[in-house]
């Protein structure tokens, strides 16, 4: 890709009018970092957002609104209750990447290693994407596929809005690496709610050891309405892993990469459970 | 034997570290003039072929391009890139551009244009017309009979006279014994045979490859080059290009790590050729992939060890036999493979030793130089293979290693046996320490509290595991290090030398050496380095050699200047020159008299007698000390997933006399963290057809200081009588430790052995699990 | 295009192709303490600051820093006046061949501006963007946790 021309808007809707004008040919950004993963030489328009706003994160109603172009460093940085991607942030690529990368970035185009999809998926997240009108899009339905299929020419996503992990709830998260910068082998993020010893509700999300993001919906199933224990996760999980569709890569097989499943779902979800009892651990 | 010392032995700031840090523009990239042509090259897709036909037509056409060099315009001269002395024990099996390529990423055609856009866009009008070949993609690949032969070009050969055979794709071959290797087993009580298999790896360089050329306004060639190897990279150019040595001049700024990668010739005569055809500067740095699959590698080698021990735990018959893969050239072939042999074999006692090096052709990345050279290899099967014989014994392998390693004042047959390319040099061990690095190390670790895995429960599991190593200390009888030094009129010294610091270090610690000996500070030493027209000759940055060899050349230079530097003082003091010592930048006389260096400074060159105190001198070695070290790791396995995590290492060396204490550090740690990844996380791998796969820093992985353990180093302090102020090598012996440490630190964990690296943790999991451990 | 940027403190104008990236145009503006050693992102040897935060610049077109203030390891000390992180560095011979430290200090400063006395913890973390192959970064760790002991960077 070559970049030939270069705008940068200074509004939303000047920004919506020049994508639409452009067609085909713009290629939007905003840190940018993403764009080493396109290759070829076409040459395309470049459309920076970075300067249209949308890149906060509040905090009201019992979730978390983090605008599109809120870099992941910001979401390293903050702190508040019920707040847990800062953890995610952390294992995000590097601390130069962390402050060049927007999170709106991070998932306008889904690679199988992408890291917040997981944790968005598990949290349930909601995508708002503005249009003609503004489209609140649940990250099941933005996740199940390449976003682009719901982007119309002219659309941006604005913001990512993220319920707090409340009261007996509980968040994990698991990325396997080889070294700290590298590409995910395995990624799981993990929800919880328990009722005393009984998990009430959970969503379990995996990543880079699968061809994109899911969740393990069986699993969760299996699960829901269970007194938690290691045995039962483990006997819940064999027949989830069966169903699952492995990326097996250069690196690594499929069989190893259902056995890192095993480890890092099992641990995650004891983890988050007991994160949902009251260990912050 | 001197030990208060003045400025040696001191960690002084290294001299050029300040500039460093400030962004100075030091490095070749930095100088580059702006009307400089870039190159860019058509590199093989292919990893055997035959080039058909080339059409350079529309190429030359293409806006900005100002020549296109392949095979049909070029001179084709057999030379080696491997930046060694001469005549190089390397083969001739190299030119500037073939007919035939040998790997992926091998050369084709190359582009000058004005700027890097248009010197690809016309790479990618080259049309070329290649007549696939079936390639060999291993070792044992390269060695069935009637495999296809890599070179098979009439012209190749070696320089020396030496086992050369590319019929059957062997490009080296090397073999010694003392005794029956056989019988020596059969007599022992415990016999261990085991093989072992280390991986291809790069140097990762942060700066990559680069190099320039102009010419200047005599007509003469100059080359400004990230190199380590200045002197032969001059050789190597003038006989490529077929010009005399004369007529080229290569400059060596600051160079941004080079770790043997840079001890090749592989740039400079490209740009050289492209300078003398256009007349313009011509520039070229390679891209990250490039350096990964275009420059140099370390041989991968699969090694045999069999060894026999009595049960007193003594060793008594060692056999080695190493195959390394040089890749699609022999650059280093010999010597890599020889070295696996001469700089482990020496370190245990035995009176039966066999030991045989082959290396061989394949159509896969060149091997070359790389920090370790053959040792890192065969450390980690020698190690290993002595971790596990111990264990057979029943003997901690602590003690083993104890009873068995070389003490001060004996010899092995070995060094007499192995040269490089020639026999080796007799010589007995001086300083060594390896005892004290032993007991040192091991109490920093917890040996003792390691215990046996068999013992050892629960998920995550901890082990400790050592390992002993030696290395040398420049090429006896064939390397030779020059310096010169001049006086100014503040009684500052100009010293100039052939020495290549590239990053290391050197331009201190020999700084440090001829401040010693002239009594002067370090901040009077103005110190310039490799510079072919400015700067006596140095074989470069290569075996261990600079503080060692070029140390005792410094010293030796600064001798002849201390005698002149008396006799002055000495007529300005009315006294004999034997009445004089030097000391604080001044000679001090009988009496309490004393003069500056600046006062006789200024009487030599303004007042009576006028000349220039200055000398140059140069030095050769006699024997290649061994620095000895011990190294010790704890690791953690997590028994589910194979994840190793090394928690704490620990190195203790005996490098003789440190000339700078941290800095000698800083090699250890550096060499340290790269034989951890190098065991752990560096993985090159290929498609079926021999194309590497992950030639990027985001899919082949080093580590960062997030990855790092806490590395300690021990120095040990010896003093090898032969070396300037008892110093020896500190660079190389540090990088073969990690790979045989974390082996036996594993096995001590969860008993598993690797023998073959890198240890991934699928790798590990799958060893445990066809144990019955997982 | 123009692009109109504070370099090192000084407003400069800059003629820029759209394809350019960061890393060629400041080494076209003879900042030479940005180096390419891999031009993906991966090694951290380009790394300045933009509006005080730390970036790849091989990563960003030079067009993304107009109105931006960018600052790199040329503006923060000199050498009759190194900055304390610069002299740390010196100081504990954690500089060898010095190609990866013009980014590096600058990812350092980013930590000490904020923090005069991170935790190692805090290091590793803000550190983790750079390659170095010379020195292990254990010689780079001392000089800054001395640093963050002494809490005057």
């Amino acid at each position: 890709m070559k970049l030939t021309a270069y705008h940068r808007p200074a509004t939303l809707a000047e920004a919506r009018r020049l994508l639409v004008t452009l067609g085909p040919t713009a290629m939007p950004l905003a840190g940018c970092t993403s764009h080493s993963f396109v290759k070829g030489d076409d040459a395309r328009i470049g459309v920076d957002l970075a300067r249209i706003g949308y890149d906060g994160i509040a905090h009201a109603n019992g979730q978390f609104v983090i605008g599109a172009n809120a870099r992941i460093a910001d979401l390293q940085e903050y702190h508040a209750p019920g707040w847990v991607l800062d953890r995610v942030a952390l294992r995000f690529v590097s601390q130069p990447i962390r402050n060049m990368t927007t999170i709106g970035g991070n998932i306008a185009r889904i690679f199988p290693w992408n890291d917040f999809p997981v944790a968005l998926l598990a949290l349930n997240a909601t995508m708002t994407i503005a249009g003609e009108t503004e489209r609140k899009i649940p990250a099941d339905q933005y996740f199940d596929g390449q976003p682009g299929r719901l982007f119309k020419e002219g659309d941006i996503l604005i913001a990512i809005a993220v319920p707090e992990v409340g009261e007996s709830c509980g968040f994990s998260y698991h990325k396997e690496t080889l070294v700290h910068m590298d590409f995910s082998r395995l990624t799981v993020a993990v929800w919880l709610r328990r009722e005393g010893k009984k998990v009430a509700d959970v969503r379990i999300a995996l990543g880079a050891a699968i061809p994109l993001p899911d969740r393990l919906e069986e699993l969760e199933g299996a699960l829901i309405g269970q007194v938690y224990s290691p045995d039962v996760v483990a006997g819940a999980m064999g027949a989830q892993l069966a169903k699952l569709r492995w990326r097996s890569t250069d690196v690594w097989s499929e069989e190893y990469a259902q056995q890192l499943a095993r480890v890092h779902v099992a641990d995650a979800i004891g983890e988050a459970y007991r994160a949902a009892g009251g260990d912050r651990k | 034997m001197k030990k208060n010392f003045n400025v040696v032995n001191k960690s002084v700031r290294k001299i050029d570290s300040l500039s460093l840090v400030s962004g100075k523009p030091m490095f070749v990239g930095d100088l580059k003039p702006a009307d400089a042509l870039h190159v860019k090259m058509l590199w093989s897709p292919h990893a055997h072929a035959r080039i058909v036909s080339i059409d350079i037509s529309e190429a030359e056409k293409m806006p900005g391009v100002h020549a296109v060099l392949y095979h049909g315009n070029v001179p084709r001269v057999l030379h080696t890139t491997a930046g060694q002395g001469f005549p190089e024990p390397s083969p001739y099996d190299s030119v500037m551009f073939d007919t035939k390529v040998r790997h992926v990423g091998d050369r084709v055609a190359a582009v000058a244009a004005e700027t890097p856009e248009q010197a690809a866009a016309a790479v990618k009008a080259i049309k070329v017309v290649y007549e696939e070949l079936p390639a060999v993609l291993s070792i044992d690949a390269a060695l069935q009979p009637g495999a296809p032969v890599i070179h098979d070009e009439p012209d190749a050969h070696a320089a020396i006279p030496v086992p050369y055979e590319p019929e059957r794709n062997l490009a080296a071959r090397v073999a010694m014994d003392v005794g029956d290797l056989q019988a020596g087993l059969s007599a022992s009580d415990v016999v261990l045979d085991r093989e072992f298999y280390t991986d291809y790896a790069q140097h990762c360089p942060i700066e990559p490859h680069v190099a320039m050329a102009q010419i200047a306004p005599d007509g003469r060639i100059v080359i400004t080059t990230s190199t380590q190897v200045p002197f032969h990279a001059r050789r190597i150019v003038a006989q490529v290009l077929q010009v005399p040595v004369r007529r080229i001049r290569v400059i060596k700024p600051r160079i941004g790590g080079g770790f043997g990668a840079k001890q090749e010739v592989l740039l400079e005569s490209v740009v050289a050729m492209f300078a003398l055809r256009t007349g313009r500067p011509v520039y070229w740095k390679y891209t990250r992939e490039e350096e990964f699959v275009s420059s140099r590698t370390r041989h991968p080698e699969k090694m045999r060890v069999r060894v026999g021990a009595g049960k007193d735990g003594k060793i008594k018959a060692i056999g080695l036999d190493c195959i390394s893969n040089s890749g699609a050239y022999g650059a280093h072939a010999l010597t890599v493979v020889c070295n696996s042999g001469s700089k482990i074999l020496p370190l245990y006692r035995s009176d039966i030793i066999h030991f045989v090096g082959e290396s061989v052709y394949t159509n896969l990345p060149v091997g070359g130089a790389y920090r370790g050279y053959g040792a890192t290899q065969s450390t980690f099967a020698i190690d290993c293979a002595m971790d596990e014989l111990a264990e057979m014994l029943g003997m901690d392998s602590l003690e083993f290693r104890r009873i068995n390693t070389v003490r001060s004042g004996e010899t092995s047959p070995v060094f007499r046996a192995l040269g490089e390319g020639k026999a080796g040099v007799e010589q007995s061990v001086g300083s060594c320490e390896l005892e004290k690095c032993m007991k040192l190390g091991a109490k920093e670790i917890g040996w003792k509290k390691r215990g046996r895995w068999q013992d050892k429960t629960g998920r995550f599991r901890r082990g400790i595991g050592m390992s002993a190593l030696m290395q040398g200390s420049s090429i006896p009888e064939i390397d030779m290090g020059a310096v010169s030094l001049k006086i100014n009129d503040d009684g500052s010294f100009n010293m100039l030398m052939g020495a290549t610091d590239i990053g290391t270090g050197s331009d201190t610690v020999l700084a440090q050496i001829a401040a010693e000996t002239l009594g002067c500070d370090l901040d009077k030493l103005i110190v310039y380095s490799s510079d072919t027209d400015m700067t006596p000759f140095d074989v470069g940055a290569y075996a261990s050699s600079t503080t060692y060899l070029t140390g005792m050349a410094v010293k030796n230079t600064a001798e002849k200047v201390v005698k002149q530097l008396k006799d002055v003082a000495a007529a300005m003091m009315e006294c004999q020159p034997k009445e004089i010592s030097l000391a604080n930048n001044k000679a001090h006389g009988p009496g309490g008299k004393s003069v500056s260096f600046s006062e006789i400074a200024l009487r030599a060159l303004y007042g009576t007698d006028q000349f220039q105190i200055g000398a140059i001198s140069s030095a050769i070695s006699h024997k290649s000390p061994s620095p000895f070290s011990a190294h010790f790791a704890e690791v953690e396995v997590d028994t589910l997933t194979g994840a190793v995590r090394v928690l704490r290492y620990v190195a203790a060396v005996d490098c003789g006399t440190a000339i700078n204490p941290k800095l000698s550090e800083g090699q250890t740690e550096g060499g340290v963290l790269n034989g951890i990844s190098y065991a752990l996380t560096e993985e090159y791998r290929f498609s079926p057809k021999g194309r590497m796969l992950n030639p990027s820093f985001l899919h082949y992985k080093i580590m960062s200081m997030r990855d790092k353990p806490e590395i300690k180093t021990i120095l040990v302090p010896s003093y090898e009588k032969t070396g300037p102020y008892g110093a020896k090598s500190v660079s190389e012996i540090c990088i073969n430790g990690p790979m045989p440490t974390i082996a036996n630190a594993i096995y001590n964990a969860v008993g598993v052995r690797m023998r073959s690296s890198p240890f991934t943790p699928e790798r590990i999991w799958r060893a445990m699990k066809e144990q019955g451990r997982a | 295009m123009n692009i109109e940027f504070t370099l090192n403190g000084k407003p400069r104008m800059l003629s820029i192709s759209p394809n350019e990236k960061l890393t060629e145009a400041l080494r076209r503006l003879g900042i030479f303490s940005v180096k390419t050693g891999c031009n993906e992102g991966a090694c951290g040897s380009c790394v300045v600051s933009v509006n005080g935060r730390t970036v790849q610049s091989c990563m960003m077109y030079a067009a993304q820093v107009d109105g931006c203030s960018v600052e790199t390891v040329e503006s923060i000390g000199s050498l009759d006046h190194p900055h304390p992180i610069q002299n740390a560095l010196v100081e504990e011979g954690a500089v060898q061949c010095g190609f990866c430290m013009g980014g590096l200090i600058m990812s350092a400063k980013a930590v000490f501006d904020k923090n005069p006395s991170p935790s190692d913890e805090e290091l590793k973390i803000h550190l983790d963007g750079h390659l170095c192959r010379c020195t292990g970064y254990e010689k780079i760790q001392s000089a800054l946790r001395k640093l963050a002991a002494g809490g005057k960077a």
